[in-house]
Parts: structure tokens; C-alpha cells; sequence
């Protein structure tokens, strides 16, 4: 076969996904940075008008809004569920990849959350986030909580942001558990075997052993997981839509209130996107940076 | 050996014995309570679908412990959503946007990945470094590119308007790429010998020999777009009589709410198939992005 | 050259014509009121449809997002033809320029003849009619409640006349049987709940140059009442999340709230949620506030500038809310008609000596139309506006501002946005 009859078939059989892929994932992060800083609002989507470029000004607008500071505070704040649920995922990966009976059995009960939509997920943590809800109902049972201070823990401002990021750790955990055992294949059953012998303890294991081997693992697991709350959205819509009083009004929720809530102003909501891409591409950095450097003390 | 470091060795080894068997039994509770924690609010929900609502008056999801083990059982709240509802309607949105995506996902990777994988042509490299790159792209203002788009393509508010920006994926063409790649080259060469046209050695050779990636790929795919909850939302946003179950679920928690059986209920009929796919498929999952590339 | 021009020209009117006769779908949204009124609604729709053969009514219901659907769809190019609203938010949308004055299809003296006078006034904005009315309400129509908790709480009904006797005896209940009294709205969406709890006390909205003076000591106090209220858990919490006629409806059903304040449409929800409380309801006549007023309010049709369709869309909305349809809708639930005769229409059947609680508060209300009144207008710019009202009644509930303070910069907000 002729050498442009190869490429010629080769484009054929890329086609579909590189209109799609160009259409749907290039076109749109391109012309979401140029209306980041244009005039567009659906009044101008609706009569035909072509964007209007106005420089830096959607940022001003942007960095101007107390809602905005507010919903990057709050991105911010919902990094914290990361450290956490990254240790505890490589603790529960350790656990699970033992050769004990009914272990497969456990691992994929663990997936389970992880498979269950968010919109369940809301669904069901209503009800247990609830003031007469099973938690409060625990605690009462348990003595630990009087019934006339109970309350609604999505309805309170200082715990409903922790409640839902309590959710996507929930939801998350079983994940990140399968890529760490990934991970774990990769380390020698011997060396664990060999320090056992030694007498150290299980955690002694986990923190000199395990944790800087799967150094790697760590790195990319925190950089998916660091992404996914700076980003966090969904979450935000099913449980609360940012409220009680804006506490759990995120960055991205900005961005989509901005362009799909009440104001429909496509341009000040793109510029809102970017700024949080910006700092989803800081925090990679950074992440990148201290998982090396502080691989460089334990070695 | 004398008799007193006899007796010591045997005391030592008792004591191992014991830790050991105390180490295992502390492992299962900890086995055991971390899955209470992941599958309790999965149980709380399907005992309180279950709940026989009629029997006792002022019956509340949150008389503990009583609605964690109900004792009248009924069928009667799925009945109530189905026909009040219309849940059905809902079943069926989900699952025609699920087929699309699915057969679109599978149809779309298994075509781009073919060249990438198996013919020289120019700028091959490029190409699939393009196509990685969408992994990494900040895409935190496309989905409202993408409904302004999907609106000029008059498509916005259809099945086609959900499906058709998510179909073509990295990862898709990623996985297939990688079960080409794992194909003989012989096999091809001999075909092509034979005289067989590419499109033939894709259709005869290639995507027979990788059906436990296009299977891996299609469940990984199916799973995603039943929860999904966003997209759907959006793309949908202007015709709410299509919206799948993961998005009408919270429709039905606005209208019933004074009604948490029938909500918990309708949770239940969106759960439950999803959860059978897993279990059934459960070691693609298991391995993670391995189980999709080695099927 | 003529007989050609002439030719195209009658082709073109032939066409147009044919366009006019072309079947048109329109697309017709209300407000919580599905699944449960899917049968009559669905039933209007196909007299209507089998009255005029080539209009097509779609119907989509839609909940507490519905004005956010509403700008989202206009916005992308496909708006609703006929909507459901209410009295505020059809002043938002009007004044947001996205309404179309239903003088345009109907002239005011038709309009004058088939609604009530006070409904159409509800929804006039700047001197024009923006919404055919449909169904009212009436705030304080009737108090229902589940005899057994009283009892057990050991309140006599009949004593309880003002809202504030029945605050006090909703600590009783509470103190005595765990369950709610009363459950006023203070934070429902959509609105600006509280403001109602302050004109049903005496307590004025305005100043008469028409700013907003909701500021005084008095107002301060109700607040704070109310704040004390949930704090001590005698209203719940989640009032601040959901609608209170949502919230009342699912605990009345579960035997968790003694009374029902309002018009008996709850009782139909009610029955079908638990046939055990249901009947140990009683109905009485509601207490009202320190100003002896009763407030009401009404929902109604109202036709998008952005619909393709208007002109039918006008026709579908006066056929829904004609007398006879609004008399049949009252008849499925005891909603308040506001098309004059719809209350002696024999479709509403007098059911004065019926012991049924539903039917004892339909005939209580039915003739209520011509009483419809909801005490004040919204601001200008009325979704900013409200939206901040209720952020500072929120964070006087939740303990972030005092009572005071919340009503300080809820008015500081009020006067210098609604011009």
C-alpha cells in the first residue's frame, strides 16, 4: 500500500475523535480563555453579538466580588480533605493486600462508594447529616450529644463545608485504595518480611517502608486528588447550591453561578475559570515540589 | 538445648502465636468497621425503600433504630414511583444515554486508535501527544463553551447533546491503543498479505482479539455516565423531560419531599443495576486503569 | 409582470396561511404541582387540545429552581411559552423586561370581568397586567390540626387566637410531646418570607415616602423572637433550608407538627401520606396576627417575551384559568379560585355538612378570592434586593449578625438598590 493511501486511511480512522476532541476539549478551554476577557452576556449570546473584548476588566469585576474571595477561600479550605484521604487510602491499600480469606470480598465492598452517584450520595448523607438524622441520633445513644444542641449538619456554617468534603472522602477512599495496591505490587513482599524480623512495629513499617516507596503513587494520587478539590463542584450543587451563608460557595461554583444561575454573564464567569485553573496549576507545582523535597529528607 | 531456654523457646513461640491470632482478629474489625462505614448509607436507603410506610402511624425515617430494621416489608414504595412519577420515563432516558455513550466511546477509541497504534503516517507523534495533553487541559470554563456550542449545533437539550462532547476521550483511545499494541504484528502482516484491507484487519483481527479491553472500556464508561449528575444536568437544561436517573433522582427528592420512602426508592432503582455491574465486573475495577488496559 | 408579482404575492399569503394552520407545540411549566395534579392538569390540557386541534401542550413541572430554568432557557434561545408563577417572581421577571403584558392578547375590560380585581392588581407592575391570575391562597385561611398531639400537649384549641398564643402553645407541644407547633415560614425561596411575618404583627414595610423602615426596635424584637424560637429547637432549623409548606406537609404526615396554618391544599398531601393522621384532623379558623389581617396571595400565568408562540400561549393561559377549570381544581384541592364565579359554580359542590376535613376547609375558603391581598409590593429590583433580605434574616437565625443588625443592613441594602 502507498505510503498516502496509509495516511490517508489513518486520518480517516482519526477523524471522528479528533473533530470531537477538537470541537468539545480544544475549541472550548481556547475560547473560554478569550471570553475570559471579552464582554459576553446571554443578551449578546441571544441577539448574535460577537464578544466584545475588554481586556482585563472581567477580572477587576472578578476580584472585586466578595463571593468570589469567598468561594477561593472555601476551595482552599476543601484542600484539607486531601492529606487525609490520601493516608488513610495508602493505610486501607496496606490492609487490604494481606492473603487473608474474604479479602477480595472486603476490597470490593470498599469500591462500592465509588460507584454510587453524587446525587445518591446527596441523597442518602442528607439524611444522615439530618438533626434527627442517624449521626446526632449515634451521639445521643452514646451520651456524647444533648438533644437540645443537636443540630442539622449541612445546615450550619461552620460544619456543613466539612460535612460534604466528609462525603467526598466517603466516596473517594475506595479509589485511590486501588490505585495504591497498584502501587504496592510494586514493592518487594521481602522487605517488609526482613523488618518484621527486626521487631519493628506495623506503623514503624508503614511511615519508613511503605510511604517512601510508594513516594511515586503518592505524588501522582495527591496531584488527581488536589486537582479534583480545587475543582470541586458537584459536591457543592447536590447538598448545599454554596449555602448556608455562602459557606460552602466554592470557586467553580462562582464560575457556574455566574454563567448558569442568575446572571448568565459568560464572560465574568470565564474569567472567574481561569483564575482557578491558575491556581489549580500552582498547586500542582507546589504539590510536585514538596512531595521531592520531602522525599529528599527520608532517603 | 537445656531444659529452661526449651521452655523460654516455647513461651516465645506462644506469645507469637497469640499476637499473631490477636493481630488477625484486630485486622478484621478494622476490616469489618471500615465496611460498615462504605456500605451503611447503601442499607439505611434500601431498608427505608422497603419500609411498609402504611403500618404505623407517624412512621418517620428517623425513629432509630426502627428504620434501620424495619419489620413491615413492602414493594408498594417502588410501585408509587414508578407510577406517580413517572419514573420509567427516567429509567429509560438513563439508559438511552448510557447506550450512546457506551457504543459512541467504544466506536470512536477503537477507530483512532488503530493508526495510532499500528500504521506510520506524518505527524503520528504529535498527534497522540495532542491527544494525552487533554488529560492536563485546565478545563474549569469549558462546560460553558460547550453549552453555548451544543445550542448553535441545535443540539442542546437532546440525547445527541449530552453524548456526543464526551465520547471521544484520552483515556478511550488510550486503553485500545494499548490492546493493539499487545496484538502480534505476524497476525497483520499475514492479512495484509492476504490481501486484507486495514478496515478488515480492524474489524476481523484487531477488535475481536481486544474484546476484553472493549469490555473493560465499556463498563468503565457505562458506570461514569449513569452517575454522572453535572453534565446531564447541563446539557439538559432547557428539556428536563430527558434527564437520566442520577439527575431526576434529586427532582423526585424536590417532590416527594415530605415522602422519603418513595425518594429512597427511586434511590434504589438507580443503584441497584449499577451495583450488579459491579459485582459482576468487579476485577476491572479492582485493578484499576490496569484492568482496563489488560481486560 | 403584474399577474407574476400578483402570483408570488398570493403564494406568499397562501403560505402564510398555511403557516398559521401549521400545528404549534407550546410548552407550558407549573410550580410543584406534579406528580400529585398530573390528572387534572393533563385533563385541562386535552380539552383544550381537542378545542383547538393544532396547538399541542407540553407540560414539564418545575421546583424551587424554577426561576433560575426560567432565565436559563430564555437565555439559550428556548423559552417556555406558558409559565407558572407567582405574584413575586412575576415582578422580578417584569421588571427584568423578560414578560410580556397580557394586555396585549386580552383587553383589560375582559380581564376585569373574568378575575377579581385585587388578583389582577397583585400582578401589575408599572400600571401594566403581566399574568393571567390562576389559583390563590390564603396565608391564615384555616388552622388544621392533628387532635392527638394537642390533647397530649393539653392545649385547648379554641384558646389559641393570635399567632403569638400559638407560638406559645407551640413551646407546649414541644415541652410536652417532642413534635412542633407551628411552622412559619421565615426563609422560603423564591420570596421574602419574613417581611409576611411582619405586616400579619402590624408592622409596616415601608415608611410613606415608600422606603423600606423595617429597621424599628419593634421589628427587631419579632426577629429575635423568632431567632429564640429556633434556638430553643420550637421551629426547626431546616426552615432556613426548605420551603415551610414543604416542611409542614412531610412532618404533619409523620406526627412531628401539631398545626397547619394556611390554605387546606396540605390536607390532600396529608391523606395520601398517612390515613391514621389524617383522621385526627380538625379543622378551625386560623388565628391571626396582632394586625387582624388576612394575607393571601396567587399564582399565575404569565407569557415570556421569548415565546415563540405568544399568541397561543394567551389562549392556553385564559382556557386554564377560566372559571370552570379553576372551579375543577379546586375541586381536586381546596386552592382558592380567583376568576369570578368560579365559587358558585356547580362543579364546586357546597360541602358545608360533609365531616370530612377537606371538604370543611374547601367550603371555608372557596369564596376567599375576592379577599386575596398580600399586604405589600415587592422592591424594585426585587431578586437582589430579596436575595439580601433574606442572607441577613439567614445569618440573624444562624447567630452571625444580631436580629438588629440583620435589619439594619437589610434596609441599608433595600433603599439603595431599589430605585
Amino acid at each position: 500500500m502507498t505510503r498516502a493511501a496509509t495516511t490517508f486511511i489513518a486520518y480517516g480512522m482519526l477523524f471522528p475523535a479528533l473533530i470531537l476532541m477538537g470541537v468539545f476539549t480544544f475549541y472550548p478551554v481556547i475560547y473560554g480563555a478569550y471570553l475570559g476577557f471579552s464582554h459576553y452576556t446571554a443578551a449578546d449570546f441571544g441577539a448574535h453579538n460577537a464578544p466584545r473584548w475588554v481586556g482585563l476588566e472581567n477580572f477587576h469585576t472578578v476580584f472585586a466580588d466578595p463571593l468570589f474571595q469567598t468561594g477561593l477561600l472555601n476551595s482552599l479550605k476543601y484542600l484539607a480533605v486531601v492529606p487525609v484521604l490520601q493516608l488513610v487510602s495508602l493505610a486501607v491499600a496496606v490492609l487490604v493486600n494481606q492473603k487473608l480469606p474474604f479479602i477480595a470480598f472486603f476490597r470490593a465492598s470498599y469500591y462500592i462508594p465509588v460507584i454510587t452517584s453524587i446525587s445518591l450520595a446527596a441523597v442518602m448523607w442528607d439524611w444522615i447529616y439530618a438533626k434527627d438524622g442517624l449521626i446526632n441520633w449515634s451521639l445521643e445513644a452514646l451520651h456524647l450529644l444533648q438533644k437540645s444542641s443537636a443540630f442539622g449538619y449541612l445546615l450550619n456554617t461552620d460544619t456543613a463545608i466539612w460535612a460534604i468534603m466528609f462525603v467526598t472522602f466517603w466516596k473517594g477512599f475506595g479509589y485511590y485504595m486501588v490505585l495504591y495496591l497498584a502501587g504496592l505490587q510494586g514493592i518487594p513482599a521481602e522487605l517488609e518480611e526482613a523488618a518484621t524480623l527486626d521487631g519493628a512495629s506495623r506503623s514503624q513499617i508503614f511511615w519508613r517502608i511503605t510511604v517512601p516507596l510508594m513516594r511515586p503513587t503518592i505524588l501522582l494520587c495527591s496531584l488527581i486528588s488536589t486537582l479534583a478539590a480545587i475543582r470541586v463542584l458537584e459536591e457543592i450543587i447536590v447538598f448545599t447550591n454554596g449555602g448556608p451563608l455562602n459557606s460552602t460557595y466554592t470557586g467553580l461554583m462562582y464560575v457556574y453561578s455566574k454563567a448558569f444561575g442568575l446572571d448568565f454573564n459568560y464572560g465574568v464567569a470565564s474569567a472567574a475559570g481561569l483564575v482557578i485553573a491558575l491556581v489549580g496549576f500552582v498547586l500542582s507545582y507546589l504539590n510536585f515540589r514538596l512531595t521531592r523535597e520531602s522525599g529528599g529528607e527520608g532517603a | 538445648m537445656r531444659p529452661d531456654q526449651e521452655a523460654q523457646a516455647r513461651q516465645m513461640r506462644a506469645r507469637a502465636v497469640v499476637r499473631k491470632t490477636f493481630g488477625t482478629l484486630w485486622t478484621y474489625a478494622v476490616l469489618l468497621a471500615i465496611f460498615v462505614f462504605a456500605v451503611f448509607p447503601f442499607f439505611w436507603t434500601l431498608a427505608i425503600s422497603i419500609t411498609d410506610k402504611t403500618v404505623a402511624s407517624g412512621i418517620s425515617i428517623y425513629s432509630f433504630p426502627a428504620s434501620l430494621l424495619p419489620r413491615h416489608l413492602t414493594l408498594s414504595n417502588f410501585v408509587e414511583v414508578f407510577n406517580t412519577f413517572k419514573l420509567g420515563k427516567y429509567l429509560w432516558n438513563s439508559v438511552a444515554i448510557a447506550g450512546l455513550t457506551v457504543v459512541g466511546t467504544l466506536l470512536v477509541s477503537a477507530l483512532a486508535a488503530y493508526p495510532l497504534a499500528r500504521l506510520n503516517f506524518p505527524l503520528k507523534n504529535l498527534i497522540f501527544g495532542a491527544i494525552l495533553a487533554t488529560l492536563v487541559l485546565p478545563q474549569e470554563t469549558s462546560f460553558i463553551v460547550n453549552v453555548l456550542t451544543l445550542r448553535d449545533l441545535h443540539i442542546l437539550g437532546t440525547y445527541w447533546g449530552v453524548v456526543v462532547p464526551i465520547i471521544s476521550t484520552a483515556f478511550g483511545i488510550f486503553v485500545m491503543r494499548q490492546a493493539y499494541l499487545a496484538i502480534p504484528a505476524t497476525l497483520l502482516e499475514a492479512a495484509r498479505i492476504d490481501g486484507a484491507s486495514e478496515m478488515q484487519i480492524l474489524s476481523r483481527i484487531m477488535i475481536p482479539l481486544s474484546l476484553p479491553s472493549l469490555t473493560a472500556l465499556g463498563i468503565f464508561t457505562l458506570v461514569g455516565i449513569w452517575n454522572t449528575y453535572f453534565w446531564p444536568s447541563l446539557a439538559l437544561i432547557t428539556n428536563q423531560d430527558l434527564y437520566p436517573l442520577s439527575v431526576a433522582v434529586l427532582t423526585l427528592k424536590g417532590q416527594f419531599n415530605y415522602d422519603p420512602f418513595n425518594v429512597a426508592a427511586g434511590a434504589m432503582v438507580m443503584m441497584l443495576p449499577i451495583l450488579l455491574v459491579f459485582l459482576l465486573a468487579q476485577r476491572f475495577f479492582m485493578r484499576g486503569l490496569e484492568g482496563a488496559v489488560k481486560g | 409582470m403584474f399577474k407574476k408579482l400578483l402570483a408570488v404575492t398570493l403564494m406568499a399569503l397562501s403560505l402564510g396561511a398555511l403557516a398559521q394552520q401549521k400545528p404549534v407545540q407550546i410548552e407550558f411549566w407549573t410550580w410543584y404541582l406534579s406528580p400529585k395534579f398530573d390528572p387534572f392538569i393533563d385533563g385541562v390540557i386535552k380539552d383544550f387540545q381537542a378545542k383547538y386541534p393544532n396547538i399541542t401542550v407540553k407540560h414539564v413541572d418545575k421546583q424551587d429552581t424554577i426561576e433560575r430554568d426560567f432565565q436559563a432557557q430564555i437565555a439559550l434561545g428556548q423559552a417556555p411559552d406558558v409559565v407558572n408563577f407567582w405574584q413575586d417572581s412575576t415582578f422580578a421577571a417584569a421588571q427584568a423586561g423578560l414578560l410580556r403584558p397580557v394586555t396585549d392578547f386580552t383587553p383589560v375590560a375582559q380581564l376585569k370581568q373574568l378575575y377579581w380585581p385585587n388578583v389582577l392588581n397583585i400582578f401589575t407592575v408599572n400600571g401594566q397586567i403581566y399574568g393571567y391570575p390562576w389559583y390563590g391562597y390564603v396565608d391564615q385561611g384555616v388552622m388544621m390540626y392533628n387532635t392527638e398531639l394537642v390533647a397530649k400537649a393539653g392545649l385547648d384549641v379554641s384558646k389559641i387566637k393570635t399567632l403569638s398564643e400559638l407560638l406559645n402553645a407551640s413551646k407546649v407541644v414541644k415541652q410536652k410531646t417532642g413534635a412542633y407547633g407551628w411552622l412559619p415560614s421565615v426563609k422560603d425561596p423564591n420570596g421574602a418570607s419574613f417581611l409576611g411575618q411582619f405586616y400579619l404583627e402590624g408592622l409596616p414595610i415601608y415608611d410613606k415616602d415608600g422606603k423600606a423602615a423595617f429597621n424599628t426596635p419593634a421589628h427587631a424584637a419579632l426577629l429575635q423572637k423568632f431567632v429564640d424560637l429556633m434556638k430553643a429547637d420550637v421551629i426547626p432549623q431546616d426552615l432556613l433550608r426548605k420551603e415551610a409548606f414543604q416542611l409542614t406537609n412531610e412532618l404533619y404526615s409523620q406526627g412531628k407538627v401539631a398545626f397547619i396554618v394556611g390554605g387546606p391544599q396540605s390536607l390532600n398531601r396529608v391523606k395520601d401520606a398517612n390515613k391514621d393522621i389524617y383522621s385526627k384532623t380538625k379543622v378551625v379558623d386560623a388565628p391571626l396576627g396582632a394586625a387582624k389581617v388576612q394575607t393571601g396571595g396567587a399564582f399565575d400565568l404569565v407569557i415570556p417575551k421569548a415565546s415563540q408562540h405568544p399568541s397561543q400561549a394567551a389562549l392556553f393561559a385564559l382556557f386554564m384559568s377560566d372559571k370552570t377549570n379553576q372551579a375543577k381544581f379546586a375541586n381536586v384541592v381546596p386552592i382558592v379560585p380567583t376568576s369570578i364565579g368560579s365559587e358558585i359554580d356547580p362543579i364546586l359542590q357546597p360541602k358545608a355538612k360533609s365531616t370530612d376535613p377537606i371538604d370543611i376547609a374547601t367550603s371555608r375558603v372557596a369564596g376567599a378570592g375576592r379577599l386575596i391581598n398580600p399586604g405589600f409590593k415587592p422592591p424594585k429590583n426585587t431578586q437582589a434586593v430579596y436575595k439580601n433580605f433574606n442572607d441577613n434574616i439567614e445569618a440573624a437565625f444562624l447567630g452571625k449578625k444580631t436580629a438588629q443588625q440583620a435589619l439594619d443592613d437589610a434596609v441599608t441594602c433595600w433603599n439603595a438598590n431599589a430605585k
